[in-house]
């Protein structure tokens, strides 16, 4: 019965995406021309900005780590929580040290 | 069998070719992190790409050898002092706003755009950010790799 419920309420999930990715209601993709200047105007400022304000030749590394950088350093410290919750549970129990 | 097969290595053409790749392996990493800010890649990416270098070595010489080169309280070291130079670097430009690129608008680092010493502070960074994922994944490989046995 459970299971039911939840397989019915996640196909009702997918085709609400479904439907909010379909062109004609929602998402649009490939975009171009006029619909990438408004939709798309923060991408074009950091295209025509980016050399200028940060110096970095590669767009995506000027965005992630100089206007995003914020974000960057969440990454890191997930990264560094992962590596440490892992590294603190593969410890070996006390009772297994020979 | 179990004891063994843990511990010991790869066949002789496996560690020759182990001997071959790890370097290259390496040095590409390395020009991956320290070209983040002109070519694609970056910390992220050339860090996993070195840590892809200890893992074949872990792999092909076995956790015997890699126990005598791996020192746990080092890589834990490097892994924080990675994010603290990142911090530091993030913080260098306090004085206008946090994650100002002081190094680019009046530092040292603001060669022409497309040379090494540009960009300011990113590729001290990207330094870091590499030197944090390649010490962080090796230390949770060699983690993995340690861990108790197989049976209860």
């Amino acid at each position: 019965m459970k299971r039911t419920f939840g397989a019915l309420a996640l196909l009702f999930i997918f085709g609400t995406l479904l439907v909010v990715a379909n062109p004609q209601h929602g998402l649009k993709f490939g975009l171009g021309g006029e619909e990438w200047e408004k939709h798309r105007y923060t991408d074009q400022y950091y295209i025509e900005h980016g050399l200028e304000d940060v110096g970095g030749t590669n767009i995506v590394t000027d965005i992630v780590f100089d206007y995003r950088g914020y974000d960057t350093i969440g990454e890191a410290t997930v990264l560094f929580t992962a590596i440490a919750g892992a590294v603190a549970l593969l410890r070996p129990w006390r009772r297994d040290e020979e | 069998m179990n004891q063994r097969s843990l511990h010991s290595d790869m066949g002789v053409i496996v560690k020759t070719t182990a001997r071959a790749t790890i370097p290259l392996i390496g040095i590409f990493g390395a020009y991956v992190v320290s070209h983040g800010h002109l070519t694609p890649g970056g910390g992220f990416q050339g860090g996993a790409t070195i840590a892809g270098a200890g893992i074949l070595f872990l792999l092909a010489f076995g956790l015997g050898e890699m126990k005598k080169k791996y020192d746990h309280h080092l890589y834990s070291a490097l892994e924080g002092l990675g994010g603290l130079v990142f911090l530091g670097m993030a913080m260098l430009g306090l004085g206008v706003a946090f994650f100002y690129n002081t190094l680019w608008h009046n530092g040292p680092f603001n060669g022409e755009p497309g040379t090494l010493l540009s960009a300011g502070y990113l590729p001290i960074m990207n330094l870091a950010v590499g030197l944090k994922v390649f010490t962080g994944l090796m230390s949770a490989m060699v983690a993995i790799a340690m861990y108790r046995r197989w049976k209860e």
